[in-house]
């Protein structure tokens, strides 16, 4: 009889311990469920396989459990031409009917996450490995979600009917347990900027960014952030953040904190008519560099020791001296870069407008250092 | 189950392999009005085993090469239905196929071209702008299609140059909710003093100049219909404007209590007509809100306010948040680029209070 409560007791306990580390139990406080996404501005990967969803429609960033977290070191080459074409067909409809929003690689599984949106407004999510394009279903999924909107006074919509101001995800980055998050308002021209703890909880800060404009330090500004990155300057975190008015500008990401007004140095400017479109960081041996796609201007790559060199006074105005050239940057022969993402440590994933008019994806290495 | 479908038109085009006793029945599901999914009668399904339809139904878009689409299949008790991922095209014809042999041809029908979408409104409305220019609004009467913006837009100088680069490309573009209000941006960097685009480039805009918005008819809404006609915005460019909007200065017509007449707030200045409507609210003694309509007049330079409940005696509040701006992006605590060798610093208030008295 006791033999048979012991073989029990150790059943019991097995299936316990199987279905403890079962990865189908949600993690990060995640419930199961469909998460109701209106929109896909943004993606960006965090730990363990975990999505995050920027929907600018409904002001919140939502973080998907992918389980896709099987360990790659390179990530697989991808060369797919008229791209657009392909993912219109797979969805049953032309090119000009659909807009590709943004591109993520998982850091884990090397593969690429593209979110895609229709004419009617609808988000689709897909990854692509080599040349399989496959639907990412975000139904009866794990997920958890934060609100961007200001609590109480954007509640207030008493006498005004519906709000119409629009939190436009502008950016995303995870780096060290938080999730940070750039907007841009269809309203106020103003800059915000979110860091956000990760796993979520009901707490957020917001900092107010201010920057120098380069000359003289005379003008400053309030502009939104367009992309941005983080980086390690001389020991020191900083936040790299490129502005819709084009300047680059380094703030420490310590100083970024609820509330806080703080204000970033500007290391280059990257002229006119130009919205910046990705920054991401490469590392080869032990040099780092930054590449910046534009919307009209070529790819842009800044050496990491030229940003460290300009890293001693923080919160001085650019000298004089540099002025009119900023940091120095190198153009590359690579024009119409729409999204622009880091593959693994040493290639990139690039989506292209060719000048035949194909949008194409494809990845490269060593010629982007 | 699935409750808002509904069955509004059926448009079948033909069949293949003398299958033609069997091909009516075939429908397409609306959700308003976009075609969400197909419907197949289980009788063509008859000869495949209820656990295979998944395997072997596939629906493409026609022509040769074309992919299985990307979907869901639904197999229920009388029909199959398959939902793609995103809605079927109007105007697009798609082949429905059984272990890759076509059965069937399916149209999607155009949406009504006799009620297409409008402009309804350009702000700022008037006539005169800064030169430093920083948003114009422009409202549709339906939801549009994003990424149009920089094909349809032309802004054309003393009417003939075309001025290239004048609006921001923002991607994506900066649509409300609804996706019939656009913020476009006149580009920051050139309008910033100092920064290297407004030195070499100077402003996109020239003072003294006559210029003309052209919206062009192209632009199409969300059901794949372009907008009635052309539309034109004609202004003059006048100074700078480099002041933050001042509360204290404004005007308040207070309405006699007892009546629902208008609450008048005079800006002496044009504000931004987006930010006029969100911004500002009017509070009573004890901070809350009040409910009714809000209408901008004299080129969104007065704000007129009639509540839903007669005024009742006593002191009431203009609410104001900071993030109200002017038409150059100049906001109450701070100008939209502040010369640190003449402004102050920044106020870092929140909110900005006048109080009033209804008599």
């Amino acid at each position: 009889m006791n033999k048979l409560y012991y073989f029990l007791t150790v059943n019991i306990m097995a299936v316990l311990l199987v279905a403890s580390t079962n990865r189908d139990a949600p993690i990060f406080g995640f419930e199961n469920g469909t998460p109701a996404i209106q929109s896909i501005s943004a993606l960006a990967f965090g730990p363990d396989g975990v999505l995050f969803i920027g929907d600018s429609k409904s002001a919140a960033v939502f973080a998907v459990d992918t389980k896709d977290n099987v360990a790659v070191g390179k990530g697989m080459g991808v060369e797919m031409k008229n791209f657009d074409q392909k993912i219109a067909s797979l969805l049953g409809t032309e090119a000009k009917n659909i807009s590709i929003q943004d591109l993520a690689v998982n850091p884990i599984s090397k593969k690429i996450y593209c979110a895609v949106q229709s004419a009617e407004g609808i988000p689709v999510l897909l990854t692509i490995e080599g040349d399989k394009v496959l639907p990412v279903s975000l139904k009866d999924i794990s997920y958890g979600v934060v609100s961007l909107n200001n609590a109480p006074a954007e509640d207030a919509k008493d006498q005004r009917g519906r709000p119409l101001r629009v939190w436009a995800i502008s950016d995303m980055n995870y780096a060290n347990g938080k999730l940070m998050v750039s907007g841009l308002s269809n309203q106020e021209f103003s800059s915000t900027f979110r860091t956000i703890p990760f796993p979520f909880v009901n707490k957020q800060d917001q900092a107010s960014l201010e920057i120098y404009h380069a000359a003289h330090g005379r003008y400053e500004t309030y502009a939104p952030i367009k992309t941005f990155t983080t980086a390690k300057l001389n020991g020191i975190d900083y936040l790299v953040a490129s502005y819709t008015c084009t300047p680059l500008v380094l703030f420490p990401l310590d100083e970024l904190k609820a509330g806080s007004h703080v204000k970033g140095r500007t290391v280059g400017e990257f002229g006119s008519g130009n919205s910046p479109l990705d920054i991401i960081t490469l590392t080869k041996g032990d040099e780092s560099v930054l590449l910046m796609a534009n919307s009209s201007r070529p790819v842009m790559r800044v050496k990491y020791k030229n940003l460290e060199a300009y890293a001693g006074s923080l919160t001085e105005p650019v000298p004089e001296s540099y002025a009119t050239a900023g940091v120095d940057f190198v153009t590359l022969p690579v024009v119409n870069v729409m999204q622009l993402d880091k593959l693994d440590d040493s290639h990139v994933v690039v989506l292209q407008r060719k000048v035949n008019g194909d949008l194409d994806l494809w990845s490269s290495g060593d010629r982007w250092f | 189950m699935h409750l808002w479908r509904y069955l509004v038109l059926l448009f079948f085009l033909g069949s293949c392999s003398g299958r033609g006793d069997k091909t009516s029945g075939i429908s397409i599901l609306w959700n308003e009005e976009h075609a969400i999914s197909i419907s197949i009668p289980r009788s063509y399904f008859a000869h495949v085993r209820p656990d295979s339809i998944t395997d072997v139904f596939r629906v493409h878009l026609e022509g040769v090469d074309q992919p299985a689409i990307l979907g869901d299949v639904h197999i229920l008790d009388d029909a199959v239905e398959f939902e793609p991922l995103i809605p079927f095209t109007p105007g697009l014809t798609y082949d429905v196929r059984l272990a890759g042999a076509s059965f069937a041809k399916i149209e999607i029908p155009l949406a009504d071209m006799s009620d297409p979408p409008v402009l309804s409104a350009i702000y700022p409305t008037s006539d005169t702008l800064p030169r430093n220019l920083l948003k114009i609004y422009l409202e549709f009467s339906r939801p549009m299609q994003e990424g149009q913006s920089l094909k349809n837009l032309v802004l054309l100088k003393n009417g003939m140059d075309t001025v290239p680069a004048v609006f921001l490309d923002l991607k994506p573009e900066l649509w409300n909710t609804e996706r019939t209000i656009l913020t476009l941006w006149l580009d920051p960097g050139r309008i910033k003093r100092d920064l290297q685009p407004n030195q070499r480039f100077g402003e996109p805009l020239e003072r003294e100049t006559a210029y003309r918005l052209v919206v062009v008819s192209d632009w199409k809404d969300t059901r794949g219909i372009r907008l009635k006609q052309h539309n034109y915005k004609d202004f003059f460019v006048s100074v700078r404007d480099s002041l933050s909007p001042d509360p204290e200065t404004w005007t308040i017509g207070a309405p006699a209590a007892g009546t629902r007449n208008a609450l008048i707030v005079d800006f002496h200045e044009r504000l931004d007509a987006v930010l006029c409507r969100e911004a500002i609210r009017i509070t009573d003694a004890d901070g809350n809100s009040l409910s009714g309509v809000i209408e901008l007049s004299a080129e969104e330079s007065i704000y007129n306010f009639t509540p839903e409940m007669p005024w009742a005696r006593g002191t009431f509040n203009l609410q104001c948040e900071a993030r109200l701006e002017d038409l150059a992006g100049n906001n109450l605590n701070r100008p939209f680029d502040r010369d640190l060798t003449i402004t102050a610093d920044p106020l870092l208030k929140e909110i900005f209070n006048r109080k009033f008295q209804i008599e």
